[in-house]
Parts: C-alpha cells; structure tokens; sequence
C-alpha cells in the first residue's frame, strides 16, 4: 500500500503495446481495410463492437458522478473524480475506435465540411464532442474544488451522457430493414452503459485503491455494487422484453433470434445471459456478498464481459440474418444465395492485425488511465483522501 | 427526368450476361458485384425449379442510404439516381447497414492486391481498374451513367439476351417502362420499407 503511482514499467509495458497497434494500424492504413476480418456481408466488426463497447463504459461512469451532484447523494461524490476520469478515457477510445475503422482516415474532415445532419453518426460526432468536452471541464472543476461549478456541469452532463449512448445506439436502431431496427435500441444501450459503466468503475477503484492512490472504502463499496445490481436487473428486463417482442410472433425476427439463441452468435449471447446478467446479479443481491471485495470484483469483471458479449450478438447478429425481417421468397433468396455469381454470408472472424490493432487502442487506454491517475492523485494526497485511507485502515484492522 | 429499370423475372433465364457485362464496363474488382443475379434452387426431385431474381442498386427515391451517410457522399443526381461521391466519402460504411437491398461493397483493398486471375500478378486490366475503384470507399451501380448521359443504355440493360431488362424515364407516362410497369402489374423489392425503388419487377412472387 505504500506504492503512490502506478511504476514506470508497467507504463512502458503498455506504451509498447500502443506502439505495436499504432505499427499495425499504419500498415492497415497503406494497404486499407483488407487486413481485417470484415467483408462486403459482415461490413463492421470488432473496431466498432468496441466503439459501441467503450462508448457505453464511458456513459456509465459519467452517469454515476452526475447523478451523485444533481441528485445530491453525497456519498456518491466522492467518486466522482475516478468516475470522470475513467469516462474520458472510454470517450477517447470509443473515437479512437471509429477513426481506425474508416476507410478514408484522411478525409475525416470531410464530416466538418459537408455535415449530413440526417446522419445518425453525424449526431455522435456532434454528441461525443460536446460529451468529451463536458468531461475535461468536468475534470478540471472537481480537481480545483469548484463545487458549485461541478453541481451546475452535472446538470449538462447527466443528460448528455444519456444521449451519447443513445445516439450510439440510434446509429444501429434506425437501419430499417436490420433486426437492430427497434425503439428499445436507445433503452438497452442506456441500461448496458449504466451496468457495464458502473462495473468497470468499481474495478478501477479497487486498483486505485491497491496502488494507494485513492481510498474509496468498505462502506461506498458496498452501496455502488448494491446500485450495481439494481442496474443490471434493468438491462436484463429490458433484454428480456426486446427478446420476447422478436420471439413471440414466430416469424420475422424469430430467425434472428434463433442464430442468437442456438447460432454463430449464440456462445456471445448465453454468455451475457448467464455470466454477464444471472450470476452477477446473484452475488450482488446479498448483501453479505456485497462486503467482500473478491467478490465485488468477480461480479463486476463479469459484467463488462457480458455487456461485451452483448455488443458482440447485437452487431453480428444483424450480419448473420441480413434479411430476417422481410419474409418474403425475394428476402429468403437474398439470404440464402450460396449459388449466386458474388457468393456472400460467410460469417466474420477478426484476423490478427485487427486483433493487434484493438489491442493497442486498449494499451493507450490503459496508459491514459494510469498517466491521469499518477498526475490527479499521485502527486499530493489530498486530505480527504489520506483521511480516508486511514478510516479503511482502521476498519479493515 | 427519372430514370428507372423493369426487370422480368419471367423472361430471365439466369444466363448472368449482365453481371459479366456490368464487370465489363465498370471495371469492378474481383469479388464485387454491382449487378448481380441470384439463383435459388427449390423443391425436391422430380418437383424442382430454379428462381432468379437480378440484384443491384434500386436507386431508391427515399434511399436510407443517402440518409445515413454523414458527409453527403451519397446523394441523388440529376436523373434521380443515387450516387456516390469517393472524394466525399470517408468508408464508415453507414450506408452499408443502412441498405435493405444489399447492393453496395466496400473496397477493402486494391484490385491490384486482389487481381481477377486469383494468385496470378495483377494483368494491366487489374490496374487500369485500380484506379478507378479506389481503396477505402463504397462503392455500388452508378447506373452506367457515363453511357446513359451519352444517350446509350447502361450495360446490362444492352446485353441482356432474353430482353428481360426495360430501361426508360419513369415521368414520361408514354415511355416502354411506363406502359409495361402499368400493363404487367410491375411491383418493388421490399416494398414494406418504404424505400421507393426505381427498379420495378415483374413475376416477382
């Protein structure tokens, strides 16, 4: 406990891997997409599963710290800071995500010049700017104590963190003729952001707190993993409704939900079912469990994990049944066309440079993480944060 | 002006002429198929038949593509065709998923790196198409527009051997497409999304 950074080796470990997919992704960038795993049938993969993935880590810290000032829940404050600094860190890889999955890295600009604002993806640039920019005002104010300035900001923030996850999710929702093409889109992403967030936080506390960087304790421990579980009951309804509305007629979506359930993307979807929603939940529902720190974080691995998987089963599932919902011989013949001149429906595996790549944008998370951690908490030990150190200190005695 | 397309199913005989005049005339890489015919088998022996059905872009008037894309990349011309603009476009892909119709592809890489000849050096074919299908754009039919401004008929339209393929301007009431959408009950593909297709079908079941 008495280490108060995070060492300069593992800083280096992780610039390596950074270096490494910085290496792939120029590579990619010279000879194009073909490097990856996606084709003209599975269009999106793993670049933007982990858009999706990060935007909704990001959501959901922010949505915890907001909450804490304009909801007055005192203890939650004092979290605030990690939870802001883990959201723009997960802001920044879920951008970071997109602009590797681009074809045209160069004419990015091309979206401030000619901007198609019916474009769901052009709401998430606007969105994710402003969102990012909410975040490192909201960094700035906490760490100069400026309370009244924090309480006001969390007022914009709370409900921007709510509409980056649901315009994230709008860019799937609204494809009209995929099985992404539901008005619960929005909720899920929203429910999944709030859980997944949520876990991912308490994780990154708990390293905080091992490196002695910053004292959380016994007590806030046991209230957010309790709000955990409250948020992963959420997410499992929601998905329970959204599986229930495709299953029930035993036609259009029920194709899609039968690649889920028993497909290519079904290890992806029992896995969230069981190990991401069921067995986390389980453990957090008692009370008891909730004071035990191996199994908060146990609980909380398994949800980032499961929401993961989910954004696996939500993108791929879509490739795998292209045209589920339309029923007719035109639609069947379109998904089955083994014969056809273009042979298409091979189903999508990452290749390595892509997996490579993916890697290096983590590694770059990971170290903005621990450089912002050694710089905010590192450097001097605030009082409130030594006095809490010595309140767990004393508790765990 | 708005141009469309009349497919008769009934009269194609799956021969595949106009995919192989499309990639003729477009240039389009190895693996990418701006027009398409799928095929179907159905039914068991002796009750067998094949189904057909010609693919591409339906050049809709309410396309959920030219919505999607961000930079205004895709958009409709003149003839209210729907196009797209590769300095314009940035290869998010959006309008792929946005497609009820399949009928776009991404160049994933050259078709110098991919040569039609499959493990043989690209041929002087590969890359003169090499430029134009840039890397890292969508691309999909354009409607031959270089033909038709020049008062041809696109490609597939010229090759067809059953005469299966009605090229016209769906405004003019008088037209050969007009009149055949009209007397031969012509109907869309997934009419249900509402997408207003200009390429109509006929003996689609």
């Amino acid at each position: 406990m008495d280490q108060k950074r995070f060492p300069n080796t593992l800083i280096a470990v992780f610039a390596v891997l950074t270096a490494i997919g910085v290496g792939c992704w120029i590579y990619q960038l010279a000879v194009g997409l073909q490097v990856t795993g996606m084709s003209n049938m599975n269009s999106w993969g793993t670049y933007i599963i982990m858009f999706m993935f990060f935007v909704g880590l990001s959501a959901g810290g922010l949505i915890v710290a907001s909450s804490a000032h304009v909801f007055n829940i005192d203890k939650f404050k004092k979290v605030a800071l990690p939870a802001v600094i883990v959201s723009t860190v997960s802001i920044c890889l879920a951008a970071m995500f997109v602009l590797v999955d681009l074809g045209g890295f160069t004419k990015v600009w091309r979206l401030l010049s000619g901007p198609n604002f019916e474009s769901p993806l052009m709401w998430d640039v606007v969105v994710i700017s402003l969102y990012l920019a909410i975040n490192i005002l909201d960094i700035v104010f906490i760490t100069r104590g400026e309370e009244h300035k924090v309480k006001v900001l969390s007022c914009y923030a709370l409900p921007t963190a709510i509409l980056v996850h649901s315009v994230t999710a709008w860019i799937f929702g609204l494809q009209i003729s995929r099985t992404w093409y539901t008005a619960i889109m929005a909720p899920i992403f929203v429910a999944s952001a709030c859980d997944s967030g949520l876990a991912l936080l308490l994780l990154c506390l708990m390293v905080l707190e091992t490196r002695g960087l910053f004292a959380t304790g016994k007590a806030l421990f046991k209230s957010l993993s309790g709000l955990l579980a409250v948020f992963i009951a959420v997410d499992a309804y929601l998905i329970g409704c959204e599986l229930l509305t495709m299953g029930y007629p035993g036609a259009g979506d029920a194709a899609a939900l039968s690649i889920m359930t028993s497909g290519a993307t079904a290890p992806f979807f029992w896995f969230e079912i069981v190990f991401g929603l069921l067995v986390p939940f389980v453990i957090l529902v008692v009370s008891k469990n909730r004071e035990k720190r191996g199994l908060i974080a146990v609980a909380s691995v398994l949800v980032v994990l499961g929401v993961l998987c989910k954004r696996i089963w939500l993108l791929l599932t879509a490739f795998a049944a292209p045209y589920a919902t339309g029923a007719s011989v035109v639609s069947d013949a379109m998904a089955a066309d083994a014969l056809s001149f273009g042979a298409v429906g091979a189903f999508y595996t990452p290749t390595l440079m892509e997996i490579a790549i993916v890697i290096g944008v983590l590694s770059l998370g990971v170290l903005l993480f621990m450089l912002l951690s050694n710089a905010l908490f590192g450097k001097k030990q605030t009082a409130s944060t030594a006095h809490a150190a010595s309140d767990i200190a004393s508790q765990e005695a | 002006m708005k141009q469309g397309l009349l497919i008769n199913v009934e009269k194609c005989v799956g021969c595949g002429g106009c995919v192989m005049a499309c990639k003729r005339h477009n240039g389009t890489g190895r693996g990418v198929y701006w027009c398409n015919v799928i095929t179907k088998e159905e039914g068991t022996y002796p009750n067998v038949r094949k189904v057909m059905l010609p693919v591409g872009c339906q050049h809709c008037e309410n396309a959920p593509c030219v919505r999607a894309c961000p930079t205004g990349a895709s958009h409709y011309d003149e003839e209210g065709n729907v196009q797209v603009d590769f300095d314009k476009c940035i290869g998010c892909r959006m309008c792929m998923g946005a497609c009820p119709y399949h009928a776009r592809s991404f160049n994933w890489g050259s078709t110098v790196d991919n040569p039609h000849y499959e493990g043989q050096p690209p041929t002087a074919y590969d890359e003169a198409c090499a430029e134009r299908h840039p890397v890292g754009v969508v691309e999909k039919c354009t409607r031959c527009v270089d033909l038709t401004r020049a008062g041809k008929v696109p490609a597939c339209v010229q090759t067809c051997p059953a005469e299966a393929r009605v090229f016209g301007d769906l405004d003019d009431p008088d037209s050969e497409i007009s009149r055949k959408i009209n007397d031969l009950h012509a109907k869309c593909l997934m009419e249900e999304y509402g997408t207003k297709p200009s390429v109509y079908y006929v003996g689609l079941e």
